[in-house]
């Protein structure tokens, strides 16, 4: 099931080597750990720069987007099997 | 002699989704041409197969494939929309990896590059080693999901007849001495630059085989193709363009065309698409700095038939709505069987921008369009838009040329 969704979300990550990587996310009052980042892409909405991280825990892959400007996340697509 | 890499992705677009997705690893999946709209999923959309995964193409679907046709033949294959801004973005990676290498690389499309390696090579083996250096460094930056297939040879014709001919993950070298028995091998239908029309013609003059046409006189193909037959003449004795070119020529016409998901029935729609698609083509005209003296439209009905209208104007032109009038004029009569596609291209392009006079209308539109472009550099390409176009919406699209929002 492929679902597109443009849901605010809480989001915790590390900071490493310049780089940002989610960890833990909370959507609708549940928490879900982020096991693997597997591509991180940007894209620009006029000036601003969008981040996009293809995530996924144990059984559902998320994609986050990052609103540069703004610093809020928001979770748009979930896949599961 | 040159040294020339052919690079493809494998594919592409439905790698990138299986590499953001570890569950789509493994599937048969199809990357549709258009992105989805959740609000329309209950109608019937017309969408075609931009990229098929690995185990999809073993199953027998194709890229260009309508989506209806694909899921017939394989009822498990799983749909993925479109989502161009990932692709572009891997695009980008991989060009950027290539660059490491070598400063002329030249993209012919958004998942394939030529690569003028002489210089770092210094020979086949050396650009072997690079091969492998390249698929290597793209596996770190983009993904271990991604591969790509790498052609080796002394031109353009030969580097992307063998990066064509292992898939996926292929590496193939031919090196100079190679060549003729290398193209031998070949299908006619497999070389870049014969399609389906001129192979008619070549079977019609006997012509199956690759060493068929090498053996068919240069006057013969001269005759029959006129200046296209030397080029014949040239590739079926693997001789192919040498010039890897980083920088890309200026563009001849500036033009947006867009398969509507269902049949457009009045005019008044019909003029809406053109407009939508004329704003689109005059803000990248102002963007690059040129005005146009002519423009060309075309429709394609529902039957699949088309037609092309174009006029020359003598006034610079740099207006979506006035290009939109001009066309208009010249279509409005054949806007009336339900039209499947609507194309509208700006030609005759100049970097002489139009002539204003301070104190008339023109001026005041230009004037007000040079606002409207800084609001969209600003806040991107849905800050504003027409009243009379707020229903009608085009949808990014997954195609093997380009991508919409980088036009």
């Amino acid at each position: 099931m492929h679902n597109f969704l443009n849901d605010p979300v809480d989001v915790v990550v590390t900071f490493s080597e310049q780089r940002v990587r989610p960890v833990r996310m909370r959507w609708d009052n549940r928490e879900y750990n982020i096991n693997n980042v597997h591509l991180i892409h940007t894209a620009k909405e006029g000036e601003k720069r969008i981040f996009y991280f293809s995530v996924s825990d144990q059984i559902n892959a998320f994609k986050l987007k990052l609103d540069t400007n703004s610093l809020e996340w928001r979770l748009v697509e979930v896949y599961s099997d | 002699m040159p040294i020339l890499m052919h690079i493809d992705m494998n594919s592409f677009f439905a790698s990138v989704e299986q590499q953001a997705n570890p569950f789509l690893r493994g599937k048969p999946i199809a990357v549709t041409g258009k992105k989805f709209d959740a609000r329309e999923a209950h109608k019937p959309q017309r969408s075609i197969v931009a990229a098929a995964s690995v185990e999809a193409k073993k199953l027998g679907v194709k890229t260009a494939m309508p989506t209806s046709e694909a899921k017939r033949i394989c009822p498990n294959l799983i749909f993925v929309p479109g989502d161009p801004e990932k692709y572009s973005n891997i695009t980008h990676k991989m060009n950027d990896v290539f660059r490491e290498v070598t400063g002329l690389v030249e993209p012919a499309s958004v998942d394939e590059s030529f690569l003028d390696v002489t210089a770092q090579a210094e020979d086949y083996m050396g650009a072997i080693i690079l091969a492998q250096h390249i698929r290597a460094r793209l596996k770190e930056v983009c993904g271990e999901h991604i591969s790509v297939s790498i052609g080796v040879g002394p031109n353009k014709l030969i580097a992307k007849l063998g990066s064509g001919s292992e898939k996926p993950n292929g590496l193939t070298v031919v090196y100079p001495h190679q060549v003729l028995e290398f193209m031998d091998k070949q299908d006619l239908s497999e070389i870049y630059g014969i399609g389906r029309r001129i192979l008619k013609r070549l079977h019609s003059l006997g012509i199956e085989t690759v060493t068929e046409l090498r053996m068919t006189s240069l006057s013969k193909l001269v005759k029959e193709f006129k200046s296209y037959g030397v080029w014949l003449y040239r590739a079926s004795r693997g001789d192919g363009d040498i010039i890897v070119n980083p920088d890309p020529e200026a563009p001849k016409s500036i033009g947006h065309s867009y398969t509507f998901p269902h049949d457009l029935e009045s005019k008044t729609d019909i003029r809406r698409a053109l407009l939508t698609l004329a704003d689109k083509v005059a803000f990248r005209m102002r963007r690059d700095g040129f005005s146009a003296t002519a423009v060309s439209v075309r429709l394609r009905y529902s039957d699949l038939s088309s037609r092309v209208f174009q006029k020359r104007f003598n006034e610079r032109e740099i207006n979506g709505k006035t290009l939109m009038e001009i066309a208009w004029r010249l279509c409005e009569p054949y806007a009336n069987a339900p039209i499947r596609l609507v194309g509208i291209s700006a030609h005759r392009l100049s970097t002489e921008l139009p002539e204003q006079d301070l104190f008339s209308t023109k001026h005041r539109e230009l004037s007000f369009l040079g606002a409207l472009d800084k609001i969209q550099n600003k806040f991107g390409k849905h800050a504003w838009r027409r009243a009379s176009l707020m229903n009608t919406w085009l949808k990014a699209r997954s195609s093997g040329w380009h991508y919409d929002h980088e036009l």
